[in-house]
């Protein structure tokens, strides 16, 4: 699930107060039946938490933090090693388990606190922002990353970067001013809207717009069609029509038929990154709560 | 808890922090030996123990200064919290620890009574009971002095900041004789009862009390108890 908002819109608030880092001044956080406020103890140990800023003990070295950490979650003695062995191939710092942290790049120091919050087999994963400051490749693979542990965890997510939440996540909420804007799954957000579905054609070999355009509505199950401007030679036309029927087949006959020719057709689908505008700019004066 | 005291341990021994305290202390106490022991002729350690428990004040805040605002400097405060581990074990292990470090500055210390042992002639009483008593007050007020400066330092995030307010209220403490005894009245009474440092010298001038003991202990755990809260007080923002 990927948490998206602009800057200050309460992302890591609500991610400190979902750990139990902070108190909720009203509302309870239920994690598998542990509300965390009255049994912490438990509905702690279902969480891992991958802080803003990692949380690391910067003169330990990249193996002593870990134990420290799985001693302090108290993973039975014998999973240990096998535990950290395999976090440590997951994340590719088994070359750097000897380092002092304070010694190790920022993407590394990421890794390490992304470790960290794997280490307990946590059900839930809480990461809040875990690409900020990483250079692409860095990020390429924590999204990988994400993308393999998904399948396993629950995972929390936390950005601005809406790329990020296409490319990892499954549903999203959108969050602006301390509320949610906006909840559904990615495809929700980029397909469904309303029951229309629009797509740009450019034609050639029309002698006027008036006679291509007629054309285009004569096809079947096309019902509105807006001239957009002419390029050269080529009619651009926006196309709307029912959700359910492709019409694309029937207007390209029909433009075949007529002697003209299709250069482009493309469907548009508003990117998250317009709906997000969107519904943040929109929520100021309608705004709905949880 | 033993998880936190080794780690706090583990980092006191790796940066040259704890080095540098028990080589300030030692350097204090050897001094103090000198003046008081050497010079004087003395076979008693406590009259030095007695001398140097004055300087506890500037050195026990030093010792707990960075236990709690580094957490917060490294953002590490954010694991402790949302780790299944409760807050008062994770502040008990690290007063443990800083215990841990004063006493072995104390074991150091041992080093001066042997010597005298070595140096006295023939027939005299060394390793008195009252070293012994005096060792044990010692241990008593360096514990609740570790409480009261970690129960300041738990009010900021600052190592400096810690390390002088905690110096700032010792010394208050450090007063209260002499401002109680000043006063007079019930108040003054109060002051001088609550006094941690007056109890101490009466160990060292060879008064075993077991109030005092009690005291000390109850003492050290109320402001241990008290830094607990404050630090759960501030998840709530």
């Amino acid at each position: 699930m990927g948490f998206l908002g602009p800057n200050g819109a309460g992302k890591s608030t609500t991610m400190n107060i979902l750990t139990g880092y902070l108190s909720p001044t009203s509302g309870s956080v239920t994690i598998d039946g542990f509300d965390i406020m009255d049994s912490p103890q438990e509905a702690k140990k279902l969480i891992g938490y991958l802080p803003e800023l990692p949380p690391l003990y910067q003169d330990m070295t990249v193996i002593e933090y870990l134990r420290f950490i799985s001693e302090l979650k108290s993973v039975p003695m014998k999973q240990r090693k096998r535990q950290l062995d395999e976090i440590l191939s997951l994340i590719k710092l088994e070359d750097m388990q000897k380092r002092l942290i304070k010694n190790l790049s920022k993407g590394y120091k990421q890794r390490v606190g992304f470790a960290q919050a794997l280490v307990g087999n946590p059900q839930v994963l809480v990461l809040d922002e875990p690409t900020v400051g990483l250079d692409p490749k860095q990020i390429i693979e924590i999204r990988k990353l994400i993308g393999a542990l998904r399948h396993e965890h629950t995972i929390i997510l936390s950005t601005h970067i809406l790329q990020e939440v296409n490319a990892v996540c499954s549903s999203v909420a959108v969050i602006n001013k301390g509320k949610i804007a906006a909840t559904g799954s990615v495809s929700d957000f980029t397909a469904a809207e309303g029951t229309v579905s629009k797509f740009v054609i450019s034609v050639v070999g029309a002698s006027a717009r008036p006679e291509a355009q007629k054309v285009i509505e004569s096809a079947a199950g096309v019902r509105r069609v807006d001239f957009v401007r002419v390029d050269k030679d080529a009619y651009i036309f926006n196309v709307e029509s029912e959700k359910k029927t492709d019409v694309r087949r029937g207007v390209f006959n029909a433009l075949s038929h007529a002697n003209m020719a299709v250069i482009e057709l493309r469907p548009i689908g508003r990117t998250l990154e317009e709906i997000f505008i969107d519904i943040v700019s929109n929520e100021q004066g309608t705004e709905e709560s949880r | 808890m033993l998880t936190i005291y080794k780690r706090e341990m583990g980092s006191y021994f790796r940066s040259p922090v704890a080095y540098c305290i028990i080589g300030f202390f030692m350097a204090v106490v050897g001094l103090m030996f000198w003046i008081n022991s050497i010079l004087q002729g003395s076979v008693q350690f406590s009259a030095t123990l007695n001398a140097i428990g004055v300087y506890l004040t500037f050195i026990v805040p030093i010792i707990t200064m960075r236990l709690l605002s580094d957490e917060k400097k490294n953002g590490t405060e954010v694991l402790l919290r949302t780790c299944p581990v409760p807050m008062w074990r994770i502040v008990i292990g690290k007063y443990m620890a800083a215990v841990s470090l004063f006493l072995v500055m104390t074991i150091l210390t041992f080093i001066f009574p042997v010597l005298i042992a070595f140096l006295v002639e023939e027939g005299a009483v060394v390793g008195s009971a009252q070293d012994f008593g005096s060792y044990i007050g010692f241990i008593m007020l360096g514990m609740a002095y570790i409480a009261i400066s970690l129960f300041v330092s738990s009010f900021t995030e600052s190592q400096s900041v810690a390390a002088v307010s905690g110096i700032v209220v010792l010394l208050i403490f450090y007063f209260m004789q002499s401002i109680g005894a000043s006063l007079g009245s019930k108040i003054g009474a109060v002051l001088q009862w609550l006094a941690p440092l007056a109890r101490y010298q009466d160990f060292t001038v060879g008064s075993f009390n077991i109030a005092s003991l009690i005291f000390y202990l109850t003492f050290s755990a109320m402001f241990v108890f008290l830094t607990y809260v404050n630090l759960e007080r501030k998840r709530v923002l």
